[in-house]
């Protein structure tokens, strides 16, 4: 197997650049078909997403895959050239591991990734472009994933303000189901915040807001009630969960307002996002027992901390997938080295017995006990003939050279390839 | 042969309570089965330790300091592992096991190989009132760990301190849920057993009481608990306020059973 892998992403190209090389659905099975219409390529994957274009190939120089990339997108390789990177073999295979690991995404942890990359294989597999060697390479590429993931802690916890917003409920409420959510105003952070809440099993979702036909629209979007924002305190002790962010330049909950409130709620906890600046809610608040109240800052923090515990968990992913891609590239030179030995005793095998049924006549004329013999020493000959240059491949599997070295002996001693 | 059962289970607690700190620090919660191994195995070596004492008394093994100890222990394991079984909180281990240890150890620590009964120990309430008394501290004292893990979540929340705990301790709702659960079969359990105490301290002293003060400090434990199953139940009591409750009552009843000997003159377990 030799990898080519030509690629660019987030990293090395602004989204420009990446729109014009990347491929849509439609084009991927049709690239892979050209690409396996040259000489030297006997497969062939794409990964085309939002954020990286890569193509890998085996067996064809990096120099016709960048070509190939320019050709179809009909652009001039000059003008793409600094943007894309190109490894081969074990550079490859260690990118492909720590792409579908999530290592080279924009947010470490990402969960979409790996979906992409099975996605493209599923792609590359009916397309008919992948065979044993990128098979059995994105088998394991999948598998160190699932490993990377489940063993360190890089997608544990929330790095957007939205799923702080739900880390921080469930830990709260535990089960969010049952649980109601007031959206007070409206705003995208509001609402993606409400979503994630939606998403995590909140059953019920009220939105108020001073012109009320906004809160008929963003409610419809929910599937929840449009309260109007004059009856917003009636409502309020019914809600666990209030997510509050008006343009209001004063509060909208004060603090006798939130010790009615808990005292309506007979003490039942309720969960405060503030993402209003000026803030909504008096911070005063926050002394009241049973209450929890977040503004944005906190917020954030929140994100930050899990950023930088995601960091930490990433350094070990990082560890993992050196250790793997190490050991499949040591599996990989292994399997070279067996078959061709396999081969080159059987060959000499054949050759001994043929030898020995062409001068059938004359050893017709011997006893049990000196047929033994020259069967004996004819083995013995093969062994010793073949026992340096055998010694001598084992030796050589895990240089560079080593296929090279393989291919030398099949071609001296006229080894067959099955 | 039950000192050794004992001995082993204290063993197997240790090695429970090491693995599921290193579980719970590094959140790997999948290792915790072995930790759930350890205490199990531990639990039933320590139940047929107590079982064989039971045989070889030909009684109720309730009659001294190691006997107390290690029921008390053993009966703290039920405990966890019920709340175990429901709840599935990791880190519950790490505030039950630290004192389930030193109950067990003072329990090794305290043997006295005598198989003589003192007279006033003598009569089958024991197989009624010690029973109920332990069991209902060993529910509370889940009520306990449940509190404590309660106020630190909720510090760790409100302080926006989100510092090791915060991580590893379930939600508010369910330790405030496994506290007033656990408080909802304790305080029960302890009100038997304190009436029943009081039919037996009448059938052998002739008094109620005796005037004993180890028995007055556990009519004032069974006190707090009074309030507390009140305020939670009609006052509407949560969070904060019932565990800061929790914990002053717990406190007495470890003052009660660790002061057993040394407070009043009647009720005492050993010579």
């Amino acid at each position: 197997m030799q990898l080519s892998l030509v690629g660019l992403s987030h990293k090395t190209a602004p989204v420009e650049i990446r729109e014009r090389l990347a491929f849509d659905d439609q084009e991927i099975s049709q690239a892979l078909r050209s690409l396996i219409q040259y000489e030297d390529v006997s497969e062939a994957l794409i990964l085309s997403t939002c954020n990286r274009v890569e193509i890998v190939v085996d067996t064809l120089g990096q120099d016709e895959v960048q070509q190939f990339l320019c050709d179809y997108h009909n652009v001039s390789h000059r003008s793409i050239n600094e943007y894309l990177y190109t490894l081969d073999n074990q550079a490859a295979i260690k990118h492909l591991f720590r792409v579908a690991s999530s290592l080279d995404s924009m947010v470490v942890g990402e969960p979409q990734i790996l979906g992409q990359v099975k996605e493209a294989y599923r792609v590359a597999a009916n397309a008919g472009t992948v065979g044993g060697n990128i098979g059995s390479l994105m088998n394991r590429v999948f598998a160190v994933a699932k490993k990377v993931r489940t063993e360190t802690g890089i997608a544990n916890s929330a790095v957007s303000v939205g799923y702080a917003a739900v880390e921080l409920a469930r830990k709260i409420f535990g089960d969010l189901s049952g649980k109601s959510v007031m959206i007070i105003g409206a705003s995208k952070m509001g609402e993606l915040a409400a979503k994630h809440l939606q998403s995590a099993g909140v059953s019920m979702i009220m939105v108020t807001n001073r012109t009320f036909e906004r809160a008929v629209e963003l409610a419809r979007s929910f599937e929840g009630a449009a309260i109007q924002f004059d009856h917003l305190y009636d409502h309020l002790a019914q809600s666990d969960i209030v997510i509050s962010s008006t343009g209001s330049p004063s509060f909208v909950i004060e603090k006798r307002n939130a010790e009615q409130l808990i005292r309506r709620r007979k003490n039942k906890p309720i969960f405060l996002i503030d993402i209003a600046v000026p803030r909504d809610i008096d911070p005063a608040v926050n002394d009241i027992d049973n209450l929890f109240l977040y503004d944005i800052d906190d917020l954030q923090q929140v994100v930050d901390e899990n950023l930088q515990e995601r960091m930490k968990e990433a350094a070990r992913a990082e560890q993992i997938v050196d250790s793997e891609v190490r050991s499949f590239c040591l599996k990989l030179e292994a399997r070279g080295v067996v078959p061709t030995i396999r081969q080159l005793r059987e060959t000499l095998e054949t050759l001994r017995v043929e030898e020995l049924s062409r001068h059938k006549k004359q050893l017709a004329t011997m006893d049990e006990s000196q047929l033994e013999a020259v069967d004996r020493i004819t083995k013995a000959l093969i062994s010793k003939i073949l026992h340096e240059p055998i010694a001598h491949l084992k030796e050589k599997t895990h240089r560079p050279d080593g296929s090279d070295y393989r291919a030398l002996v099949k071609k001296l001693f006229n080894v067959k390839d099955e | 042969m039950h000192v050794v059962l004992l001995r082993v289970a204290l063993a197997l607690y240790s090695v429970g309570l090491l693995h599921s700190v290193l579980t719970v620090l590094n959140r790997k919660y999948s290792l915790f089965r072995l930790s759930l191994i350890a205490i199990v195995a531990g639990f039933l070596c320590h139940a047929t330790s107590i079982v064989l004492r039971a045989v070889e008394l030909q009684y109720m093994p309730l009659t001294q300091r190691y006997e107390a100890f290690s029921f008390f222990a053993a009966l703290g394991v039920l405990g966890f592992l019920i709340a175990y079984a429901k709840y599935r909180i990791e880190s519950l281990s790490l505030f039950v096991f630290p004192l389930i240890f030193i109950i067990t150890f003072i329990a090794n620590l305290s043997y006295d190989p005598s198989k003589s009964i003192p007279t006033s120990l003598q009569s089958n309430w024991i197989y009624i009132h010690t029973p109920l008394i332990f069991l209902g501290y060993a529910a509370l004292f889940i009520s306990f760990a449940g509190a404590i893990m309660y106020l630190m979540q909720e510090h760790a929340l409100k302080k926006k301190h989100r510092s090791s705990s915060f991580h590893r301790l379930p939600s508010l709702e369910v330790c405030d849920d496994l506290s007033y659960k656990s408080l909802a079969i304790g305080f029960p359990l302890i009100t038997l057993g304190l009436t029943s105490g009081a039919l037996w301290a009448q059938s052998a002293w002739g008094s109620l009481w005796g005037g004993d003060l180890k028995i007055l400090f556990s009519l004032f434990t069974w006190l707090i608990y009074l309030l507390l199953i009140n305020y939670r139940l009609i006052g509407g009591w949560r969070g904060k306020k019932a565990a800061y409750l929790g914990i002053a009552g717990f406190t007495s009843v470890l003052i009660s059973f660790f002061g057993a000997n040394y407070f009043g003159e009647l009720h005492i377990f050993t010579q």
